[in-house]
């Protein structure tokens, strides 16, 4: 109860006018560099932070989450509309999200997705309110093994559940790990596949793989097409239907309980809850068959999964200072700056901040409503704009993204390069998901399956020794022996397919 | 005839290396300060406070650019590789740059002579600390239970070739033992993995656990360094422990690329010294926990060299053991 008192004082604090304007700002700010490819959240936030010096530390601390979850929030708009998932948490929304706006839906799946993110966002603050301390400790108990198993098994579930094309879901995993290996050994430091060009010492940026994946390569597609707008159905909604809520709910309350418990894990980033979010909505779904055609399902499940996980992910770092993800580094980097410590001992020396911080959570999500469900129009009436000025327009866009990520001409090549390897695939009916799932994956797998190995002296045997690992493995192995015997029950899904 | 053109093509050429008409327009725009390490980190919250002082001397915006990865290569290489102008600056920290260099693997574009360190401004002492309630009181108990069971007692770095994992080959040597090293990303990972106990023990800077120690959650069993940390007093240092050999921090300070002309270095130096010497500073600084130590000219360039010698022999024998 004592906490509901000092929430109650943080929620008089962050209602004040000049907190709610910074709150406003970060919103939009946020939208804004969730929109612009390639600035992603982490990058978005790191550039600005100098925005924040001026203000107090409150005021700094809830401005810069503000533009967090709003970044979190704008890549949809990308994904929906022109297939660019501006960073990886979108990167499933597109999945469904463009689908539907071919279908002239443009308008439902922008509106599901932010009354998704905004009841994602909301309950996970809520349960933050109410377990984060006890809670908190869990992230403790996820050593180096435990991740790894997590990994395995996230990756498992989205290749094994892929449907009748799994074969193509296990090739374009493997390639999405092979080219997750390059760059410079995470352990040993020495560089790999590499061949002498130093920006790949840093591996193949992911930014610009998805952009060229799902951007470019949709704009060669179209392209072929000879097609007079970027989508040619007729707008048709402007806002989800009474059906398509009623579809939703589920979602929205799954991808909530999932993108809240991933979001307590450090170090899991955001593509693994949306992902995971997307499948299970496909598996409990009577219509899987309906998923990567266009079903409202699928960008609910995945945008609030998506949110849930970002106020999730504030838990390990109010609670512990440690920070789960790069947009959270670089958040904390920013609370250091301002001379707030995050870690066990800011509730006991800062309660009035920290639960203002907190008050202004749910602030931020509801303003990010109030300031996107009457954008979503606009936003979806860009797709009339004429296919040879979109065209145009969306490559300098990704050009710009993928060149001001690192301020690197070489990520412009990487890009045009995977925009035509994204064609290739289209054409040859390959699923891209998976591969980008395994290229996000990839280095965390290795980093952590190494430093476990490092931990136990190089014996495989302390997976047998920590229960959570051990029963993280089994996942894999049931979903494998599932598909190996074909039991009745799962015959529905094999038929499917992810993408 | 000759003579006189020779002296003429000399005096151009000293014109040119020095002119004074360069320092008097140096800076006219915007400089850049490339930082080799993420945004948020503590490399970077350093920089941003420092860049954001020295501003106001410079006359001009300094940009921090984070160019991460590869344990700094991608960073430092950038700078070795700019202009050599005065408007891009690297923010150096030692021993990585050295280590980069030491290790033939990592192929690096760039030796100790491609920067000119010009001004220093951190130095962060190693700390070696347990979890708050942690059998090991001391050094001592922890390196007797290295020594009774070897390779057993795990110990965690920031990463390969960092200034931590030099200090653990440093306790190693003079303490004959052996800990199982393992290397993790940063100090965050450094975190989950002791108070998670799924390691035992964590060789890491003050600055980025200093309050913690202070808490209690976790405990300091030795800074390295040659006196006791303003930050931490109640820790004591391993030169005091009898271990004067175990010396090792990351120090960042400003340096340029190579060619650098010498009147643009001094208006750097001049500039970045004011603020670091500014009481502001100290506040900020105190406050994040990094211990200032300005360096300038022939006293920096000492101890670069310095860190280059001392690195060399650690990180031939990390090498050794891979």
């Amino acid at each position: 109860m004592e906490a509901l008192g000092h929430l109650l004082q943080g929620f008089a604090a962050a209602l004040t006018p000049g907190y709610l304007l910074y709150a406003f700002t970060g919103c939009m700010l946020g939208t804004l560099i969730g929109v612009l490819p390639g600035l992603g959240p982490a990058a978005g936030t790191a550039i600005l932070i100098p925005l924040t010096f001026s203000l107090d530390a409150t005021g700094a601390i809830i401005m810069l989450c503000a533009i967090y979850y709003g970044a979190m929030y704008g890549g949809t708009i990308t994904s929906v509309l022109i297939n660019v998932p501006g960073e990886a948490a979108s990167v499933v929304t597109c999945i469904d999200g463009h689908q539907m706006a071919k279908q002239g839906r443009a308008g439902s799946a922008l509106g599901i997705a932010a009354i998704g993110s905004f009841v994602g966002g909301t309950l996970a603050t809520v349960a933050l309110v109410a377990v984060a301390m006890p809670l908190a400790s869990l992230a403790l108990k996820f050593g180096p093994a435990e991740f790894f198993a997590l990994m395995v098994a996230g990756l498992c579930l989205v290749v094994g559940l892929a449907g009748n094309n799994m074969l193509a879901a296990l090739l374009m995993t493997v390639i999405g790990l092979l080219f997750a290996m390059i760059g410079v050994d995470p352990v040993r430091g020495a560089p790999r596949f590499t061949f002498g060009v130093e920006e790949l010492y840093d591996g193949i940026g992911f930014v610009p793989v998805v952009m060229g994946l799902f951007g470019v390569a949709e704009l060669l597609l179209a392209a072929e097409k000879r097609q007079t707008h970027m989508v040619e159905a007729e707008l048709k909604s402007w806002m989800p239907t009474r059906q398509e809520c009623r579809q939703s709910v589920g979602a929205i309350s799954r991808g909530t309980v999932v993108g809240f418990v991933l979001g307590l894990i450090p170090g899991v980033g955001a593509i693994v809850p949306t992902f995971m979010a997307y499948v299970l909505e496909k598996r409990v779904s009577k219509t899987p068959e309906r998923f990567g055609k266009g079903a409202i399902e699928g960008v609910a499940s995945a945008e609030t999964a998506n949110n849930a996980y970002a106020n999730a992910s504030m838990v390990p770092l109010l609670a512990l200072g440690i920070p789960s993800s790069p947009t959270i580094a670089v958040l904390m980097g920013a609370f250091i700056v301002n001379g707030i410590t995050p870690g066990p001992f800011l509730f006991k020396e800062q309660p009035a901040l920290v639960w203002t911080v907190i008050a202004s959570f749910f602030v931020g999500n509801a303003l990010l409503l109030i300031l996107n469900l009457p954008l979503v129009g606009l936003w979806a009436k860009l797709l009339k704009i004429p296919f040879s000025y979109m065209c145009a327009g969306v490559l300098i866009f990704c050009v710009i993204g993928a060149y001001g990520l690192k301020q690197s001409l070489f990520d412009v090549w990487v890009m045009l390069g995977f925009g035509i390897l994204g064609y290739l695939l289209r054409k040859l009916d390959f699923p891209i998901a998976p591969a980008i799932l395994a290229l996000i994956l990839g280095p965390m797998m290795e980093k952590s399956l190494r430093t476990t190995l490092e931990i136990s002296g190089g014996s495989f045997g302390i997976f047998l020794d920590r229960p959570v690992a051990l029963a993280l493995l089994t996942i894999p192995v049931i979903v494998i022996a599932f598909l190996i015997f074909k039991p009745r029950s799962l015959a529905p899904l094999r038929e499917s397919d992810i993408e | 005839m000759l003579m006189r053109r020779r002296t003429l093509l000399a005096a151009t050429a000293a014109a040119t290396v020095a002119s004074p008409a360069m320092a008097q327009n140096y800076p006219r725009r915007a400089v850049q300060l490339v930082v080799a390490f993420p945004a948020g980190g503590s490399t970077d919250v350093g920089a941003r406070i420092l860049a954001a002082a020295a501003e106001k001397d410079l006359g001009q915006t300094i940009t921090v650019v984070n160019k991460a990865g590869a344990g700094g290569q991608i960073g430092f290489t950038e700078v070795a590789r700019a202009r050599p102008d005065g408007y891009t600056l690297g923010f150096l920290n030692l021993p990585a740059v050295n280590t980069i260099i030491l290790d033939p693997e990592r192929k690096a574009a760039f030796n100790v002579d491609s920067f000119i360190p010009i001004v220093n401004q951190v130095l962060d002492p190693g700390l070696i600390w347990v979890k708050g309630d942690s059998p090991y009181k001391t050094l001592a108990d922890l390196v007797d239970a290295a020594k009774k069971a070897p390779g057993k007692i795990s110990a965690c770095t920031t990463g390969i070739l960092s200034d931590d994992h030099l200090a653990i080959l440093m306790v190693q040597e003079v303490a004959k033992c052996e800990f199982r090293i393992v290397h993790f990303d940063g100090g965050a990972q450094q975190i989950t993995g002791v108070l998670g106990g799924h390691v035992d023990c964590a060789f890491d800077n003050v600055g980025g656990v200093f309050k913690r120690v202070q808490s209690g959650e976790v405990r300091g069993l030795a800074v390295t360094d040659v006196e006791r940390s303003k930050f931490l007093p109640q820790v004591p240092c391993t030169k005091e422990l009898g271990m004067p050999t175990v010396i090792s921090s990351s120090t960042r300070g400003v340096g340029a690329p190579k060619g650098t002309p010498a009147d643009v270095v001094k208006v750097v130096e001049t500039a970045f010294l004011k603020a670091i010497q500014s009481p502001e500073m100290l506040q900020k600084m105190d406050a994040v926990g990094l211990a200032l130590k300005p360096m300038v000219g022939a006293e920096y360039a000492k101890y670069y060299a310095d860190t280059q010698a001392q690195a060399k022999k650690y990180t031939e024998w990390a090498l050794k053991q891979r």
